[in-house]
């Protein structure tokens, strides 16, 4: 090509599975390609957004300077200004209504999961415990579902070695692109593979077994599949009666889960609910169970996934090879604060509504903090910087986001691009990609570290640890801001893993840190130590702890409230926030060629329903829900991909915004996710 | 030679191929500019997924009035020299999987040149279903596949094999 092009080894961040990436950069410094690296995660495959982060970091709508908000316009300024202004602000907050009228709020634009632990160091280091972030509407139902039964969370199961994979409400080729070569490669080698979803999506199309079920009913699919499991004595007898408890409540509870109403309930046929059975059968304990976003966002939500959780209790499969594998962290010191200066006495938002949420992730309740900010109840919070998110487009109920982040006293946006959320900022700062900074990342399948490169930097563009430095240096907590820049910081990061910055570096295509161990459990117990994380050190089928909190000790099912409470005036059922592979969430909406493959917000639908409405594909529609409408275009999808009844609304348009109509006020009490993912709705032709 | 070859079982059809080629014809994702296509049949749930096949007698090369298709030494690809294309369509026409197809900006006929040995296609293939493999070694991972297929026929009882246990 004529120019000399360099090659740099990193990871990418345009989604959060962070592939091994080769970026090539040419002479004048320019990244002009990014392909696969022989990262242990991806194998030298990308999904297409990872090669288009060139143009993320190329973008000419990069925010590359400080802007303030002056008479309703943005004007730049210096960056050292406008951090003065900033932390001055913050300062008058703190003296007016105490540290915790400030708040800080991690997004999924910009870093790793170290951004977010220095989110969480720096709130704490000014003395507020209010850390908030996407977490409390994603992921952490997981988490919080699986590691109440288990004590963890398998975020990345051994796949590969599987026998079996049961996928509910998942589908990894468009949330997580190179997990779909795993569960391939099972595949090949004689696994049986179950997709548990409404929609046929991707998977599906190459499952065994597609199980097309109702939404927010996987909870009494799970515990039909479990009072077959007992009766016909398919479950691993020892591991019950070693390692859980509440097997006979468990037990006693599944017995109204009889065929007749699970296949009622779910939608799903008898043939499918034995098939399914079967393959779990035929997998022993190489099953991996993995449960998807499409769990969470239900009332009922953390019980659908426990529910979920038990069946791997039953059959054994925690911690197996080929099943659900619990990996070894990596050994960092520890970041965030929660044990020199945990402040649980100055309330945290949200942890007694939902203490679960908080004992579990330490994670504040964003939706709230709308009320909050709104109310002044029960205390002021009045300042918030937001790390690459936008909660405008994300969180539901989208005129409350609005109302209250525009009457916060001072609002800070870091941002590469202007957003719907930075528009009602104060101060949007210029925020570094992931190709400038170096941070840690693991991925636990392997157990593998890997060192991020810093490709280039941007004059005035800083890291998230720079900018938090400066700031917590201007507010008095410079003392938990030492280290001179973020090279420094993962010195003392890695030292007591025994692995040295020279070794990662070494090693750009991941750094496998512990050698893959199973059954875990079987050598705790033989040295004493608790064979699962959980309160009992056992897996918990019935939890003391819950019950306690007076929630429901066994995972108990109800109904989604579309069925249980049916109601003429809104009789379809919306799901919001499958993914379109090509974009993440809110993001790269501004990308002129991801718009040419996907231009716009999409409202899938079933031609039934089409018909009975008098709708043709590609016609605009209203949709309503007891908060609000909003117009977006019809899909009509073939009648095997959707259900009747059902339709599903894309997330992240501002010109379609489905989160005008999603509440933030229906809740799982336990973790309190807002019911996004069967919201009652009505539809017209416009 | 090495080709890229392609698993109907393990393609999920998320386009990331037809992204990827499109990408590397026009700088854009349109997946009409792209050299490979992925065909869903939703009645049966298939994916189909189809490029050039690089045929040792091509026939598009051999009926091309310009000659100006030619096979690559070095990669192996049958190739179109846009320059020399004369836009006349014959290839698009004799091509019996309808792998070329004509491109209305630059009025010539274009395909799938392997991306001069390094197939963009196959690199953004996140199932796995695209591979570039050498033809010598391609019954290597046709055995491991239907390996596996056996194996699981036996475990589930539906096949059985004498002797052993
Ligand atoms: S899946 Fe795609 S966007 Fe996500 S990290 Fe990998 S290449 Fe990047
Ligand atoms: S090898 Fe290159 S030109 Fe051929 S189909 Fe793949 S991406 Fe397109
Ligand atoms: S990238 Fe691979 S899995 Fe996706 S459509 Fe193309 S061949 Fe199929």
């Amino acid at each position: 090509m004529g120019n000399e092009r360099k090659q740099i080894k990193s990871l990418c961040r345009m989604c959060d599975d962070h592939c091994g990436i080769n970026v090539y950069v040419d002479e004048q410094g320019q990244v002009v390609n990014i392909d696969g690296s022989n990262h242990y995660w991806n194998r030298g495959r990308l999904c297409v957004k990872g090669r288009a982060g060139v143009d993320f970091v190329n973008h000419p709508d990069r925010i590359l300077k400080p802007l303030k908000k002056i008479d309703g316009k943005f004007v730049e300024i210096e960056l050292e200004q406008a951090l003065d202004e900033i932390a001055k602000k913050m300062s008058e907050i703190t003296e007016k209504h105490g540290a915790r009228a400030n708040s800080i709020w991690k997004g999924e634009a910009v870093g790793f999961a170290q951004e977010e632990e220095l989110a969480r160091r720096f709130i704490h280091a000014i003395g507020s415990p209010n850390y908030f972030s996407n977490d409390s509407q994603c992921f952490v139902g997981r988490w919080i579902g699986y590691s109440l039964v288990a004590g963890s969370w398998m975020a990345q199961p051994d796949f590969e070695n599987s026998r079996c994979i049961v996928l509910w409400g998942a589908n990894p080729p468009s949330a997580h692109p190179n997990m779909t070569q795993y569960i391939m490669n099972a595949k090949e080698k004689g696994a049986k593979i179950i997709a548990i979803d409404s929609r046929l999506s991707n998977i599906a199309r190459q499952a065994d077994i597609f199980a097309q079920i109702r939404p927010g009913t996987d909870g009494a699919l799970a515990l039909g599949i479990i009072k077959i499991l007992i009766e016909e004595k398919i479950y691993n007898q020892h591991f019950v009666e070693h390692y859980t408890t509440g097997f006979d409540k468990l037990k006693d509870y599944v017995q109204k889960f009889s065929k007749e109403f699970v296949c009622q309930e779910t939608g799903i046929s008898e043939d499918i609910l034995n098939d399914i059975v079967k393959a779990i059968h035929f997998g022993k304990s190489q099953v991996v169970n993995y449960v998807g976003n499409g769990l969470e966002h239900h009332e009922n939500g953390i019980n659908n996934i426990r529910a979920v959780a038990c069946i791997d209790a039953l059959i054994a499969s925690f911690d197996q090879k080929g099943g659900n594998f619990m990996p070894e962290g990596f050994g960092p010191s520890e970041l965030t604060l929660y044990h020199e200066k945990p402040l649980t006495e100055l309330e945290p938002i949200g942890a007694d509504k939902f203490p679960v949420l908080y004992e579990y992730r330490k994670e504040c309740h964003t939706m709230t903090a709308m009320d909050t900010i709104i109310t002044e109840k029960p205390y002021a919070l009045k300042s918030m910087i937001i790390i690459g998110a936008n909660p405008v487009l994300t969180n539901p109920n989208t005129n409350k986001v609005i109302e209250a982040l525009s009457k916060l006293e001072l609002l800070v946006v870091r941002e590469l691009f202007m957003t719907e959320t930075a528009e009602l900022a104060d101060y949007i700062l210029p925020a570094a990609s992931y190709l400038e900074r170096s941070e840690l990342h693991y991925h636990g399948m392997h157990q593998v570290a890997t060192l991020t490169n810093r490709i280039q930097t941007i004059e005035g563009v800083q890291d998230e640890y720079m900018f938090l430095h400066d700031l917590a240096h201007r507010l008095g907590a410079g003392e938990y801001f030492p280290w001179e820049n973020e090279d420094r910081l993962n010195e003392w990061l890695v030292e007591p893993s025994g692995v040295t910055i020279e070794t990662l570096k070494a090693h750009p295509e991941g750094y496998q840190y512990k050698p893959l161990q199973y059954k875990k459990w079987e050598a705790k117990e033989a040295r004493g130590e608790k064979p699962f994380n959980t309160r009992t050190g056992k897996v918990e089928l019935f939890s003391q702890y819950l019950e306690d909190m007076g929630y429901d000790g066994l995972p108990v099912y109800h109904s989604p409230d579309f069925i249980a409470n049916p109601d003429s005036e809104y009789p379809y059922t919306m799901i919001t926030g499958a993914r379109k592979m090509i974009y993440y969430h809110s993001r790269n909406k501004n990308f002129k060629r991801f718009l040419t493959a996907v231009p716009r917000a999409e409202l899938e639908l079933h031609p039934y329903d089409a018909k009975n409405l008098g709708i043709a594909d590609g016609d605009l529609v209203r949709v309503t829900s007891q908060i609000g409408s909003v117009e977006v275009h019809a899909v009509i999808k073939h009648e095997r991909e959707i259900m009747p009844g059902i339709i599903q609304f894309t997330h992240g348009w501002k010109e379609a915004n489905v989160n005008l109509i999603t509440h933030d006020d229906k809740f799982d009490p336990i973790d309190g996710f807002p019911l996004m993912k069967a919201v009652k709705v009505k539809i017209e032709k416009i | 030679m090495k080709y890229i070859t392609i698993d109907l079982d393990k393609c999920v059809s998320c386009s990331n191929c037809e992204y990827a080629c499109a990408f590397a014809q026009t700088e854009d994702f349109a997946r009409k500019d792209s050299n490979i296509r992925v065909n869903y049949y939703p009645e049966t749930v298939t994916s189909i997924t189809m490029t050039c096949m690089h045929c040792t007698d091509a026939w598009c090369m051999e009926v091309c009035p310009a000659n100006a298709i030619s096979k690559d030494e070095a990669t192996g690809a049958v190739v179109i020299d846009q320059d020399q294309c004369a836009g006349c369509k014959m290839c698009i026409m004799v091509c019996p999987f309808g792998n070329i197809h004509f491109n209305p900006t630059k009025l010539v006929s274009q395909k799938c040149d392997l991306c001069g040995g390094d197939p963009n296609c196959v690199k953004f293939c996140i199932s796995g279903a695209l591979q570039f493999e050498e033809a010598e070694e391609l019954f290597d991972s046709k055995r491991t596949k239907l390996d596996g297929k056996l194996n699981q026929l036996i475990l589930e009882g539906k096949i059985k094999i004498k002797g052993g246990e």
